[in-house]
């Protein structure tokens, strides 16, 4: 599925430039570019104000099933509006009554809309479909009269046979290639903090080469994981940005970290459980600081954090010592 | 008091209330309205009315056997209009490259289309008589006994078009150029509907589309 405007409907809101994650939108040509476009977004289609936007999809069903009969009798009304029509076309040819022309024209006109409707129910509905394919290249087997533009009936028939294959293989790839940008952004967030832990280690053992080394590379891996996880599509709005890190963070203090502190405990880790006791609660302070941004997010007045080095623990107001780890509030790191 | 409703529209003639603006006195009975009057809404004729309360007509289930070789060849006027309808299928999908391409081949099928020695108004409006007379109940047997919805469909539209061709093809017998003066006349790029009239309805009275779908046909005068 990609996206699609209809022109006639498009007022120019341009919603669909900011919400965008790839930048398909920002065309010259007023369309959405299909290849930047990414299957089933629906951003820009659920953003646009005059519903200008919709989804196209890339494989259509097949061709609906014709009786013979019904195929007949549809073949038998065709021909006789063709003939009307060519009558008709020639009567508002030759004529010499402009009003008698004026009439044969709408009646030519008219037939030609009922000769297409009638063929389209005779199994010729979807350009794409199975018929409409066996129809051209019957065209092309047999003796057509002079001046037939084969190229056209050829390049149309390449076109409709390479987007079938093309769109199953990419719909195939596209699906492989998000999971893999995120699996891509999972390794190389993971070592971005395992450089970042080795580095502090090289630090204290006074290794001043290694601990650079170690910490331009988590630098160049947090590059990197950004670059995946915006491309897989997980980066939107500020406003949905902070509800994603809302859910994330709940599900930290509700649910993982609890679980992990049962398992820690029956291990007899104590570490562990320290350590996911303070995250557990730390997450708790994310949440919640998460929340009150979210629901001033006009709010423009100036905000300071507080970071408390052991626990992870933020506060707005300078403490006198940690609430989760007791740590002395003169150690907090300010933002 | 009876009610009588225009089978192209639906638009309903009430005796009690007549149709003032057609000329027609609140309390005329529908048998001394003149022949000549037609329905306000899409101008087909008289006999295109029937009395309200008319049980639907029940299509015959008949079937009939056809093979693939009883399938004639399609002619290259029915090509023109396979193509044209295909590139506009296409357009539809925002396949401009192909929507082009299939409209080369209409344009060509098209240029091939030899004349008919039938050649005069009278022969479009007797081709029409055997199409309403005999096409499309046949094509609404045929459709409805496959359940073919789609089928079913165009044979309501393409069956209220043409009774409004040959309404207007007999009203322009009588009244020959009087018909369209100081009349716009309209062509639905949906359903073929033909508009004769000074100003169209929102909507297409047979497919119901709205009415800038509509492509007028203007008089030119060579």
């Amino acid at each position: 599925m990609h996206a699609v405007r209809n022109v006639t409907l498009c007022t120019k809101d341009c919603l669909c430039l900011y919400v965008c994650p790839t930048g398909a939108t920002d065309t010259e040509t007023g369309q959405i570019d299909p290849v930047k476009c990414l299957s089933g977004c629906r951003l820009c289609v659920d953003a646009c104000p005059s519903h200008a936007i919709s989804l196209v999809p890339e494989i259509y069903p097949p061709q609906q099933e014709k009786t013979n009969t019904v195929i007949k009798e549809l073949r038998i009304l065709a021909e006789s509006k063709v003939k009307q029509e060519k009558i008709a076309a020639d009567i508002a040819a030759s004529a010499k009554n402009p009003v008698l022309r004026q009439l044969a024209k709408a009646i030519s006109a008219s037939n030609r809309l009922l000769a297409e409707d009638l063929l389209r129910e005779s199994g010729y509905m979807l350009p794409q479909s199975k018929n409409v394919q066996d129809l051209l290249q019957n065209l092309l087997n047999t003796k057509q009269p002079e001046g037939f533009p084969k190229d056209a009936a050829e390049k149309l028939l390449k076109i409709l046979k390479e987007n079938n294959i093309n769109r199953e293989n990419n719909k195939m790839s596209e699906n492989k290639t998000m999971e893999n940008l995120m699996a891509a952004f999972a390794g190389e967030s993971q070592a971005n903090r395992k450089y970042t832990a080795f580095s502090r280690k090289a630090e204290k053992e006074g290794n001043k080469k290694a601990a650079k080394l170690f910490k331009v590379t988590a630098d160049a891996e947090t590059i990197h994981a950004i670059k995946e996880f915006e491309l897989a599509g997980h980066v939107g709005s500020t406003a949905e940005n902070l509800k994603a890190a809302i859910g994330g963070e709940t599900h930290e203090y509700k649910e993982m970290y609890p679980e992990f502190i049962e398992a820690a405990t029956a291990d007899d880790n104590k570490a562990a459980v320290i350590a996911f006791t303070y995250a557990m609660k730390a997450e708790e302070v994310h949440a919640r600081l998460y929340q009150e941004l979210l629901d001033n997010i006009n709010d423009t007045e100036e905000v300071t954090y507080f970071l408390c080095p052991v626990c992870g623990n933020i506060e707005k107001v300078r403490p006198d010592k940690c609430s989760i780890c007791n740590v002395p509030g003169d150690k907090f790191i300010q933002y | 008091m009876k009610k009588w409703i225009c089978t192209i529209c639906s638009y309903e003639y009430d005796e009690t209330l007549g149709d003032p603006d057609g000329g027609i006195a609140p309390g005329t009975k529908w048998e001394d309205i003149p022949e000549d009057w037609i329905c306000p809404v899409c101008g087909a004729g008289k006999y295109d009315f029937e009395e309200k309360k008319i049980t639907p007509k029940s299509a015959s289930t008949a079937k009939t056997i056809v093979s693939d070789e009883d399938l004639r060849e399609l002619s290259f006027g029915e090509l023109s209009a396979l193509c044209s309808n295909l590139s506009k299928g296409c357009a539809k999908q925002y396949r401009i490259q192909e929507s082009d391409l299939f409209n080369q081949l209409a344009e060509f099928y098209k240029s091939k289309t030899g004349s008919f020695k039938e050649n005069q108004l009278s022969d479009i409006a007797s081709l029409i008589q055997q199409d309403l007379s005999t096409g499309y109940e046949q094509l609404n047997s045929a459709a409805s006994a496959a359940k073919d919805r789609g089928s079913l469909r165009a044979f309501a539209w393409g069956e209220k078009v043409s009774k409004i061709i040959s309404s207007l093809l007999s009203r322009y017998e009588k009244q020959q150029d009087i018909l369209l003066e100081d009349n716009h006349v309209f062509v639905c790029d949906i359903c073929g509907f033909i508009f004769v009239g000074k100003e169209l309805p929102e909507v297409c009275p047979v497919c119901k589309v709205p009415n800038r779908k509509f492509t007028e046909i203007r008089k030119e005068v060579k």
